[in-house]
């Protein structure tokens, strides 16, 4: 494959004309939709237009970054979720439980959240010292994060993952995601001893534990698979790829055989129009609304999926399918696809292997946990209750992808063209 | 560093993994995604279950069979033809699989995976569906069955257009009964097209098929000569086939004529098990077809365990066999098209709200019956000697009929009294078969009246 540095970066003006003329396409079907009420939404999108355009020209003229691929395709992603949010408030305007727009205002601070954690992100991991002071802090502060989580933890939908704090509900395990790539590439990078991978181990073992213990099975999957992610990235040893997951077969089927519950949440898989009112309401609404949205969607706002439990969270797949079409449907699964081709690429020129894993392990997640979603709502994987990364509705997921982004956007190093020269002498 | 460049490609699995199970959706929806949106969940186009948007079902002569108005489906004004017509029609609910309701929903919604429900929910239109059926002719039917359960199919063997398919038990759509009755026995199989999905022990009317064995067998046949002193019996055994009467001395066509089990049991064990089975095959009673997107039951007929006493049996439509109506008519149908069997149907075309035609039936040849010319034109002049000679033509005025009645034993029931049979009148090329279950009378005295009836309400 090709690398990044040899390919040429679209133009970035253009991308962000083109891009800028959907989300305002998607604003305007939103406004339109509310009617009497879509004044309310002005300033939200108002602010989300600002906010990019700024990002993007401060970057460059600043920066004199080039190249805004992974930039966009968050952003890109992100209006989806903020428009399909707006509708939800749109829906209790009409209904006369709000009078302002809630929902789609605390996902617009995410967003912004979610930018500022990932420039902090960069300027953090830009320097490898840094990197490896924060190593053992960081690994604390994720073990922390998760006992808080088991001992404060409440219960939502089946998972014990959420604490409220402050007014806030947030969920450690999307936070933790970060933490867990970045603990996982800086050990890593160390020296390669025994040592070194046993105490990886320990912790990775603990961190996908602490998630069992929670019940959140679709986090300890994506954890899971970003575990093999590091782990082969840094030993290349392939038996021992396949003895994990031997191990990890086994642990699974002796907790389904300790803990027939667990088994019971997936009885449903492949079967959910057995019981299409009842255990099947999720998947089976999803498929219904998909499929009647068409290729080019019903508008933003026309749906019915919106009605179900978890539309804009879990099963929101579903209402992009239905209200903006199975088109726009695709194309959201393949820019996850795309981001880990980027990331392939990438890791030919990046400046070391910090940067190569933890970009292959954060693009791996992205991917990971977007399968469990897309295909576990629409019953072609056992449904986890993974959000969809970007635009499910929620704080800690939305500022988590964003940081992930930050792995992902240090192997480019046409992000960096200044210091383009200093980099290559690195690597 | 050139190491983690190139584990990074290993990735390029997980994406091809993934672009893999985004294929398989893709698919799913193109394939599926009619049957998911129609789904009775779907608020888009049910309120309480009914389909809001749905076109309009016309029978053959432009009458109204169902239609939506408002939230709710209304059906033809006569209850007789709501409960003759159900089967082909279908309900709201689903439980009719066979009406066009069910198999037909996507196109009476004019559902596609290109727009989705967009232009449904504007319009509120969906595509018209017009079936061959003369609802008349079936309201004619049903009140001939007067209650007893069974099935009518009429239809035409040049054209293979259905004018008459009527199941019974049957009820009204506007007016159902409760769920208590409906489980009850006087309403078993209520929800089952008898005439597509059904199978019956022939009777007596197999013997059209042992005589097509005969034929195509026996070279002597017309010379054999049969003596009925009242049943058959084989040396060595001491179960018999009883005969209806003492028939004395006949030919093959009278013996026909007569329905003489005795003969009839001869002859099929003189064709023998292997020859049998093979015209039973050919001429496509245990093949399966579909009549517009409906499989037809397949029939049974397997002499794998009998013994000889059983292949006598066998020969006059007993022992283990069962026959749908739909074979059996259009097996019958191609007696009467010199061999051609026309495959049959019952929705003529589907139109949609742009007035364009986007599903049509025209006369279609089956080409899993094999029947030859001659043995068509032979069994022809059988089928009218019966009518002739024996029923009388006074049984059908102004017809010049063929057929053959039967009268079938069924264990723990009442005889099934059955009649299949056609107009060789080329101005008038239909095929019947009339099927009255329980009623513990003959084919003869049963069934032929309700078959003159129908076709006189056609004709």
């Amino acid at each position: 494959m090709q690398s990044l540095r040899k390919i040429k970066p679209f133009r970035w003006g253009i991308e962000l004309v083109l891009i800028t003329i959907f989300q305002f396409i998607s604003f305007s079907n939103v406004m339109l939709d509310a009617g009497d009420f879509s004044g309310k939404f002005f300033m939200i999108f108002a602010v989300f237009f600002a906010v990019e355009w700024a990002y993007t020209l401060l970057m460059r003229i600043f920066l004199k970054q080039t190249s805004f691929e992974l930039e966009f395709i968050a952003f890109f992603l992100s209006s989806i979720g903020l428009s399909l949010v707006a509708t939800l408030d749109t829906d209790f305007f009409e209904s006369g439980d709000l009078d302002s727009p809630y929902y789609s205002g605390r996902q617009l601070m995410f967003i912004v959240a979610g930018l500022i954690g990932f420039i902090v992100l960069r300027w953090v991991i830009a320097n490898a010292d840094r990197v490896s002071k924060l190593r053992l802090p960081v690994a604390a502060l994720s073990g922390l994060m998760l006992a808080a989580n088991i001992l404060l933890g409440e219960e939502n939908n089946g998972a014990r993952n959420w604490i409220t704090f402050g007014g806030f509900s947030i969920q450690p395990s999307e936070l933790v995601k970060v933490l867990f790539i970045f603990v996982g590439a800086a050990t890593l990078d160390k020296l390669q001893t025994t040592r070194s991978i046993v105490k990886y181990m320990i912790y990775s073992i603990g961190c996908i534990g602490a998630l069992f213990i929670m019940r959140d099975f679709g986090s300890a999957v994506v954890f899971f698979v970003t575990f093999l992610i590091i782990t082969f990235m840094r030993s290349g040893d392939f038996r021992a790829i396949v003895l994990i997951c031997i191990a990890a077969a086994v642990g699974a089927l002796l907790i389904i055989s300790f803990k027939p519950y667990v088994a019971g949440r997936f009885a449903n898989y492949r079967h959910i129009w057995d019981d299409p009112y009842g255990a099947g309401m999720q998947q089976t609404r999803v498929l219904i609304y998909s499929a009647s949205g068409g290729l080019f969607g019903l508008g933003l706002g026309k749906g019915m999926l919106r009605g179900t439990f978890a539309a804009t969270t879990d099963l929101i797949f579903g209402m992009i399918c239905e209200e903006y079409g199975l088109i726009i449907g695709f194309a959201v699964i393949v820019c996850f696809a795309a981001i880990v081709v980027y990331t392939v690429a990438g890791a030919r020129g990046s400046r070391s292997s910090f940067y190569a894993i933890a970009a292959c392990a954060a693009s791996g997640l992205l991917l990971v946990q977007v399968a469990l979603n897309v295909f576990g709502v629409t019953d072609l994987l056992p449904l986890t209750g993974v959000t969809l990364p970007f635009i499910s509705r929620g704080g800690s997921s939305l500022i988590c992808c964003w940081m992930l982004m930050a792995f992902i956007k240090s192997i480019d190093p046409r992000a960096y063209p200044k210091t383009l020269k200093e980099t290559q002498a690195l690597g | 560093m050139h190491n983690t460049s190139k584990r990074a490609l290993s990735l390029l699995l997980f994406v091809a993994a993934f672009l893999a199970g985004t294929v398989i959706l893709a698919v799913s929806f193109f394939t599926n995604g009619s049957k998911w949106a129609t789904y009775v969940a779907n608020q888009h186009l049910y309120t309480k279950g009914n389909v809001i948007s749905a076109g309009t079902v016309y029978d053959a002569k432009g009458k109204i069979l169902a239609r939506t108005e408002g939230s709710s489906r209304i059906y033809n004004d006569d209850p007789t033809v709501r409960a003759a017509t159900l089967h082909a029609v279908g309900d709201t609910e689903g439980n009719i699989a066979t009406g066009v309701h069910s198999i037909f929903q996507s196109e009476l919604t004019g559902y596609n995976i290109v727009n989705g429900v967009y232009y449904l929910k504007q319009n509120f239109i969906g595509n018209d569906i017009t079936l061959t059926l003369d609802s008349d002719v079936c309201a004619t039917a049903y009140r001939a069955l007067n209650g007893q359960k069974g099935t009518v199919g009429v239809y035409n063997y040049k054209e293979g257009n259905i004018v008459c398919m009527v199941s019974s038990p049957s009820y009204d759509p506007e007016n159902k009964p409760d769920a208590e009755t409906i489980a009850g026995d006087s309403y078993e199989g209520v929800y089952i097209n008898r005439f597509l999905t059904g199978l019956y022990t022939p009777g007596s009317t197999f013997k059209i098929v042992t005589s097509a064995a005969a034929l195509e067998n026996l070279p002597d046949i017309y010379s054999q000569t049969f003596t009925c002193n009242g049943s058959f019996k084989i040396a060595g055994s001491d179960r018999g086939v009883i005969c209806s009467g003492v028939h004395g001395t006949q030919n093959f066509e009278s013996a026909l004529n007569h329905s003489c089990n005795s003969a009839f049991a001869k002859i099929a064990l003189e064709v023998g098990k292997t020859n049998l089975q093979k015209t039973v095959d050919q001429l496509g009673l245990t093949s399966s077809f579909e009549v517009d997107r409906v499989s037809i039951a397949k029939g049974k007929f397997d002499l794998s365990g009998a013994v000889d006493i059983d292949l006598g049996w066998a020969g006059i439509g007993q022992y283990t066999t069962q026959v749908n109506p739909c074979a059996m008519l259009s097996l019958v149908g191609a007696i009467a098209n010199s061999g051609t069997a026309v495959k049959p149907y019952f929705v003529k075309s589907i139109v949609n709200y742009s007035g364009i035609t986007t599903y049509s039936n025209s006369a279609q040849t089956r080409s899993d019956i094999k029947m030859s010319r001659e043995l068509a034109d032979s069994l022809k002049d059988l089928l009218r000697s019966n009518v002739k000679n024996y029923y009388g033509d006074y049984t059908f005025p102004g017809l010049t009929m063929c057929g053959k009645t039967g009268t079938a034993e069924v264990a723990n029931k009442k005889d099934t009294a059955l009649f299949v049979g056609f107009s060789s009148d080329e101005s008038f090329p239909y095929a019947v078969i009339v099927i009255v279950e329980d009623c513990g009378s003959f084919g003869a005295t049963t069934a032929i009246p309700i078959a003159n009836k129908v076709l006189q309400a056609l004709r």
